[in-house]
């Protein structure tokens, strides 16, 4: 008997189910044992923020020569596109004083009316080859927790905060596989469809669009917004514009693709939308 | 005893920030390599199967706690790869560079094929070829490449632990 105990086969079978029953365990969100990244990812973060700040240093640094060239003709271009956009920008502004009136009117919420937006630095990615995930510089101290939004400046969807520590948080991108979002092909005639990562999409920072309602015609350019079903994402926030329609053998196959709003390749920092109203879930954790 | 732990732990930290941080930068075809998995196999190969499986069990559990989405995943794929490489070091001339290249190679394919398939297989989107051409095979043949450079650091921890150990029998 003794010698069974000191065998290595029995230690090694022992271990492993030692680590299966902390999977088991932690694999429940709101499980006391999540606590335990904590211990790694509170000393590691400043860390984090002080090597990838590095990195991007370097990056900038190389990628200035290279850019210089594309950088001039970029501003010609752009001086006469400006002198473009003031006037159609003149016109538009006599429109939105308009149109904010009449919302006005119809007493109609602002989009992000129920959120907080708390701002936050990348400092690290996932360092295997499969996922898209990575880290913010802001946590549960900050107010951020699990599910919330993530979108960068120009509004465009990111993902959503997976985990959250006390002074850093996980963010599960749109393009991962492990992602879906429910959308809403915003056109006439539109529908409810499904954006989720794609192995070979995400490898271009891009995504597909799943369940396309038989009756919609979806078109390249059409723009993919959330649809607010399914509770994590509220209405309205832009995700990306189709870029191909595939169809495989039949028409109820057909998938398309989708350009995100949001650059994956060049994030630095992005959004967080905090929402205001107390999430009862978490509420409950706390006690 | 200390000093191994000391040693093995600045070490794991170290490699775990470089390659969540400058390493993105680093990719080519899109895959960088994986530094924590070339330091399992390096200290497997010449260290034997208890380091390698200890070493492998925290490599795998920092993993979890910096980035997993469940905890275990990765500690329990390292423990696995670090004892089974180091289950065939006796019958191989250890501190040859040859050695070494070719059970990164192998052994990246392996980790990488495991963690593939766990992470997917209930999903239904599992494929056959498409990942081993996109991700997997890239990634062995880089971590290959590093593994050199790696396994050059880990030599000389190794030759300095013997020494120490020596010294220590003496007295």
């Amino acid at each position: 008997m003794l010698r069974l105990f000191r065998s290595k086969w029995f230690i090694v079978s022992l271990i492993t189910i030692f680590i299966l029953i902390i999977m088991g365990v932690s694999a429940n969100k709101n499980s006391k044992v999540n606590w335990l990244s904590n211990i790694i990812s509170v000393p590691l973060t400043p860390v984090q923020a002080f090597f990838s700040s590095i990195g991007q240093r370097i990056d900038d640094g190389l990628s200035f020569f290279h850019d210089i060239d594309a950088v001039r003709k970029e501003n010609e271009a752009l001086k006469m596109k400006v002198i473009e956009l003031e006037k159609e920008n003149r016109e538009l502004l006599s429109f939105k004083d308009k149109n904010d009136e009449l919302r006005e009117a119809l007493n109609l919420k602002a989009q992000f009316d129920d959120f907080e937006i708390e701002g936050a630095n990348i400092i690290a990615i996932d360092p295997g080859n499969w996922f898209n995930i990575f880290k913010i510089d802001k946590g549960g101290k900050d107010g951020i927790a699990a599910d919330c939004p993530v979108v960068t400046n120009s509004k465009g969807l990111v993902g959503r905060v997976m985990s959250s520590d006390l002074t850093s948080s996980k963010v599960l991108t749109i393009i991962d596989e492990d992602s879906a979002v429910a959308c809403w092909i915003s056109k006439a005639g539109g529908g409810h469809a499904r954006v989720r990562g794609d192995m070979l999409l995400k490898e271009q920072g891009r995504c597909r669009l799943d369940y396309i309602p038989l009756d919609v015609d979806v078109e390249v350019g059409d723009i993919i917004e959330t649809s607010g079903l399914g509770g994590i994402y509220p209405k309205g926030i832009l995700v990306g514009k189709v870029i191909e329609v595939r169809k495989t053998n039949s028409e109820m196959d057909r998938y398309a693709i989708v350009e995100p709003a949001a650059d994956f390749k060049r994030l630095e920092e992005v959004y967080v939308l905090k929402s205001r109203i107390e999430n009862t879930e978490t509420g409950s954790v706390k006690k | 005893m200390k000093l191994k732990i000391f040693v093995y732990t600045f070490f794991l930290l170290l490699l775990l920030l470089l390659q969540s941080t400058l390493l993105g930068y680093a990719r080519i075809y899109n895959v960088k390599p994986n530094l924590l998995v070339i330091f399992i196999v390096c200290v497997a190969l010449l260290r034997g199967n208890v380091e390698g499986a200890t070493v492998g069990f925290f490599a795998g559990l920092l993993l979890d706690m910096a980035f997993g989405k469940i905890l275990g995943f990765y500690c329990l794929l390292g423990f696995y790869l670090g004892l089974a490489v180091g289950s065939v070091n006796r019958r191989l001339y250890r501190e040859n560079y040859l050695v070494v290249v070719f059970f990164t190679f192998i052994a990246t394919v392996l980790y990488e094929a495991a963690v593939y398939i766990l992470s997917n297989f209930m999903t239904g989107r599992l494929e056959l070829l498409m990942p081993f051409t996109v991700k997997i095979l890239p990634e062995a043949a880089y971590n290959s490449i590093v593994s050199i450079i790696v396994f050059f650091i880990v030599i000389k921890i190794s030759h300095k632990f013997e020494e120490t150990s020596k010294a220590a029998r003496k007295y």
